[in-house]
């Protein structure tokens, strides 16, 4: 698989007006996003998901580092021909939402009646076709985020970079989005998400990073991520608590946590030890635990399974 | 030139409500000096319509200084630029767009004074020379504040264009010396139009124009220059 978006050892410094006071918003941030696959970019606010974005769009330029995005350096225009961005709070033109989309797509050197299909075509996708001739000032929130998506859509881009996409939407509209993203990504197109609604990202992303303050903290497969942090609840009786530290008796029974990998050793450890298995239950860690895990008290930057 | 034409249009049509404004008092002033007796009260007329017509030059500086801005403000900045554009057509967009702004205001002052001006029997040929001027004086006062407004906010911006126009005219009162009124010549145009008497046919002076118009695009240019470092996503406060 081939990248189509890289950050290569990337730091992003801001500076106040006599560059007195300097904020460090990415520390020598690397990531690979590969072809094909739908990317979750996660970070509690401040973390610097939205200035790697803005960098990646040519926004700004890196104080260190270097990055592509499509074969071309970060700020290349050719690059964003091939690109659909939605900004986070996207602000748009006062006009109607099919104007707005036209507008949009003959910025990227679209027109005739392959514009007008097309425009026709993704405003009919995010289910906004009877609203088409309405001027936006009057839509309301959620209105105005799926004409953002429709215009990023509008190119047909093989890379989707979304900047919360699904904040302002009601479960239904959540639901489209979804379906969209999946469509795309079943079409070959790369989708670049920045969310903090995990369970969104959980359901769709095939892989995920974790972005703290400025660094990456984990990333990886969201299944394998999910797998590494899956335990097995076991239940017991006939055994005394001191057997395993960290077992918690009560009402007689002792209940342990262990590792998914480590469930079968365990088993076999109490019944040779004349120990009576009462249950085992499997508990699975969300990605809302593994999120605040590595954000909560990451001292190290941790790179997960990677296939 | 497809995306420089869609940026202008945009700007025109975003800037609607003030050019609306902006034609409706031409209008007014025009209504007001037919109604009076424009036989006796000419040189009111002539004063009042020069006066009217060189104000489009701040309208220019005040379109330039924000239009960055405001768009960046606004944030509908990263939705335009985020497409297949470069930084440079994004302003040649906005350039045009204020030239077109302030052309359509000339273009209704020139229908308006030849009107009036020609009810009050003055020989109204020359009004549309003297517009050429003054969209000539707006596209470079447009480009200069747009290049100050690049990495200043409007109402430095503002003060930076009007002393950058000033100057050069300052100099060349004080010293007499007729060269450098065509450094950054606005004023030197805006003075055509000021001190046309419209009495006597004289002979168009086209060379201001056209230093203006290469003026024009070297302060474009110099924006470009300035503003492919700019960080866009951070406004300018």
């Amino acid at each position: 698989m081939s990248s189509v978006l890289e950050f290569e050892n990337i730091t992003k410094e801001y500076h106040s007006l006599l560059g007195r006071k300097r904020f460090r918003a990415l520390d020598n941030f690397t990531l690979q996003v590969e072809k094909g696959e739908i990317f979750g970019f996660l970070g509690p606010n401040g973390a610097g998901k939205t200035t790697a974005i803005h960098l990646a769009m040519g926004f700004m330029r890196p104080t260190a580092g270097r990055g592509f995005m499509l074969g071309h350096r970060f700020g290349r225009y050719a690059a964003r021909r091939g690109v659909g961005f939605l900004p986070e709070n996207i602000a748009l033109y006062p006009r109607s939402a099919e104007t707005l989309v036209r507008f949009y797509g003959a910025l990227n050197k679209m027109g005739g009646s392959q514009l007008t299909r097309r425009a026709d075509e993704v405003l009919s996708m995010v289910g906004l076709q009877d609203d088409a001739k309405r001027n936006i000032s009057r839509f309301s929130r959620g209105m105005l985020q799926r004409v953002g998506l429709a215009q990023a859509l509008v190119n047909d881009p093989e890379l989707l970079i979304l900047d919360e996409p699904t904040s302002a939407l009601d479960p239904v509209a959540r639901v489209t989005v979804r379906e969209i993203l999946l469509a795309a990504r079943n079409a070959g197109k790369t989708i670049f998400l920045s969310s903090h609604l995990l369970s969104e990202v959980e359901l769709i992303c095939d892989r995920v990073a974790v972005l703290h303050r400025g660094k990456l903290v984990r990333m990886g497969r969201t299944a394998e991520l999910l797998q590494a942090g899956e335990r097995a609840e076991i239940a017991l009786r006939g055994l005394s608590p001191q057997v395993f530290p960290g077992a918690v008796l009560h009402h007689g029974l002792l209940t342990l946590s262990v590792p998914a990998t480590e469930q079968r050793s365990t088993l076999e450890r109490i019944w040779s030890l004349g120990g009576e298995v009462i249950s085992v239950n499997p508990s699975r860690r969300s990605l809302e635990e593994i999120f605040l895990e590595a954000t909560g008290g990451a001292a190290a930057p941790h790179v997960g399974p990677e296939p | 030139m497809k995306q420089i034409i869609l940026i202008a249009i945009n700007f025109v049509r975003e800037q609607r409500w003030p050019i609306l404004v902006l034609l409706l008092w031409v209008l007014a002033l025009a209504f007001l000096g037919l109604a009076t007796d424009a036989g006796r009260q000419r040189e009111d007329l002539l004063f009042v319509f020069k006066q009217v017509a060189v104000y489009v030059v701040a309208f220019s500086v005040f379109f330039g200084s924000s239009a960055i801005y405001n768009d960046r403000r606004s944030r509908r900045i990263l939705s335009v630029l985020s497409k297949a554009i470069r930084r440079g057509q994004y302003l040649a967009g906005l350039v045009l767009g204020i030239t077109l702004s302030c052309a359509i205001y000339c273009f209704a002052l020139g229908l308006t004074g030849s009107w009036t001006l020609g009810e009050a029997g003055f020989p109204a040929s020359q009004v549309w020379f003297l517009m050429l001027c003054l969209v000539a004086a707006c596209a470079l006062a447009g480009s200069v504040a747009l290049t100050f407004s690049t990495f200043l906010n409007p109402f430095f911006a503002a003060g930076a264009t009007a002393a950058v126009m000033a100057l050069p005219a300052m100099i060349s009162y004080t010293m007499g010396s007729a060269k450098w009124g065509y450094v950054v010549p606005v004023y030197q145009l805006a003075a055509t139009v000021l001190k046309s008497s419209f009495e006597a046919p004289g002979t168009p002076e086209w060379l201001p124009i056209f230093v203006a118009l290469a003026q024009a695009a070297g302060f474009l240019l110099l924006s470009v220059r300035i503003f492919s470092y700019a960080d866009i996503a951070v406004s300018v406060e």
